[in-house]
């Protein structure tokens, strides 16, 4: 046993799409695919547990645990033709072998609920700051490709899609799921510590593109003003860090010239 | 692969579990092995596991990775032959499972959490209590819970919440894992001063206060002079 399932239901779905987007560079796939479960409402109802998940849990802010889990969540609406199963969670697998095994599970139940589609989600990192991100795309199919463009996707030609984001949408071709993956342009910073920034502009264009191709309507308000806020932080950041580069500027020059060693 | 040596099969009722391993500044570890030296419980079992490393490549020993399992190998201990292992001591008045934990490598972190754990139902394990330290300001001693209603039962002792984030290593997946077979748990963390040169470095005094915080507890008579002493 190397993983583990907590089944809270089993819905009955109508020729659904798949959409997945697990946490990775700015934490694009992620709060694409969080945003979506919130707007929509969509229902929890499979948890996976792995052996390959980093080894800790997380202490909540009251104090309660949380386990480190993938999800499933679905949702269902009369006025679309298909309904959705959301694939998300609040790590993704470190090991290649662990990467795989989940990606198969997911790809199990892509395959059980007869997934019309699958959206994978992830980031394309560009290492220099945007003002308005664009959004590539690559699929299995050459007809599906040439679809992307109508929905002002840039083709992405060569390149690599690393993580379980990337191999969820290899491995639908090897079993045949027609699967889109859209990558969303982010500058993939980091604080001086180290810490990722969550860039919810790169998210926003991504969900644009999304919303479109999945023929739904989401209120992308919220997430607007959350990408307004993220965005003064991150200037906010950047002078900091610029006025702590000038402070170590200066307590590194050289001493007054009447000072003798 | 993963396997417990059974030492006895003592009839008990509902043990609670008290997990404890090396740690952030093995607060956790120096509060297990006191707890052994001054109640004498009985050595009941023991896990073994090929994921035991005896020496980490990773630092602390309980932030591990996939590409440094580090090296298996034997310790000796007093001219004594021994694997690295995971022992359960067994208290009979209160009933407790006092665990002294090890840290697997990444590829054993979950596999000997689970092994535990299957351990604990089999002793009827409804409840643990998990030591650990915490580096941050804070009181003395803080707490976490599997649920909202320990944490309220806690304030009886004068115990409330202060740390929030991760949990790594035996101790955080025995806890949380536990949630998945509904045993109960609560952390105490003991703060402490992270040290970047040696995290597991101890901490002595900081384990002098969880130790008050959990004889109070479970109304245990302990004499803390030895800790006092080294503190």
């Amino acid at each position: 046993m190397t993983m583990q399932f907590k089944i809270y239901k089993e819905p009955e779905l109508r020729d659904p799409y798949m959409v997945t987007g697990l946490p990775g560079v700015g934490y694009v796939a992620k709060l694409s695919v969080d945003y979506l479960i919130k707007e929509l409402k969509a229902e929890l109802f499979e948890e996976l547990y792995s052996f390959s998940f980093p080894p800790y849990v997380l202490i909540k802010k009251d104090g309660t645990v949380e386990l480190l889990k993938n999800e499933f969540y679905y949702w269902k609406d009369i006025k679309s033709k298909n309904d959705l199963i959301i694939f998300a969670g609040n790590t993704q697998a470190i090991s290649p072998e662990g990467q795989y095994e989940i990606s198969n599970e997911v790809l199990n139940r892509a395959e059980k609920f007869k997934v019309r589609k699958l959206f994978a989600t992830a980031a394309y990192v560009t290492g220099r700051y945007l003002e308005k991100p664009r959004v590539y795309g690559a699929a299995t199919e050459p007809e599906l490709v040439e679809e992307l463009k109508k929905y002002d996707v840039l083709p992405m030609d060569a390149g690599s899609i690393s993580g379980t984001n990337g191999l969820l949408f290899g491995l639908a071709k090897l079993r045949r799921i027609q699967s889109v993956c859209l990558l969303s342009e982010t500058p993939g910073y980091m604080t001086p510590s180290g810490r990722v920034l969550a860039d919810v502009k790169a998210a926003q264009a991504l969900l644009e593109v999304l919303s479109k191709m999945l023929d739904i309507k989401i209120d992308m308000k919220p997430l607007e003003q959350e990408a307004k806020m993220a965005e003064d932080f991150v200037q906010k950041m950047e002078e900091l860090e610029r006025r702590w580069v000038e402070e170590m500027r200066k307590s590194v020059s050289p001493p007054p010239k009447d000072i003798y060693l | 692969m993963s396997w417990i040596k059974y030492i006895e099969k003592p009839v008990v009722k509902e043990p609670i579990a008290i997990v404890g391993s090396p740690g952030l500044r093995s607060v956790g570890k120096i509060v297990v092995d006191y707890l052994i030296e001054e109640l004498k419980p009985r050595l009941v079992a023991e896990l073994y596991s090929k994921h035991f490393p005896i020496l980490y490549q990773t630092s602390p020993s309980y932030v591990s990775h996939p590409d440094y399992p580090g090296q298996a190998g034997t310790l000796l201990k007093g001219r004594q032959v021994e694997l690295p292992k995971v022992e359960f001591h067994l208290l009979t008045n209160p009933e407790l499972l006092i665990t002294k934990g090890y840290h697997a490598n990444f590829n054993g972190q979950y596999e000997v959490a689970h092994k535990i754990l299957d351990f604990y139902q089999e002793f009827g394990v409804k409840r643990m209590i998990v030591i650990a330290g915490y580096g941050r300001e804070g009181k003395d001693v803080c707490c976490a819970a599997t649920d909202l209603e320990l944490i309220k039962e806690l304030k009886k002792y004068d115990i409330d919440i202060g740390y929030e984030g991760p949990f790594y290593g035996f101790s955080g997946l025995v806890f949380g894992l536990g949630m998945l077979r509904e045993i109960k748990g609560i952390c105490l963390f003991g703060k402490t001063q992270p040290s970047l040169e040696d995290p597991e470095y101890p901490d002595p005094k900081a384990a002098k206060a969880v130790l008050e915080t959990l004889s109070r507890m479970l109304n245990l008579t302990i004499d803390l002079s030895k800790l006092e002493k080294e503190s």
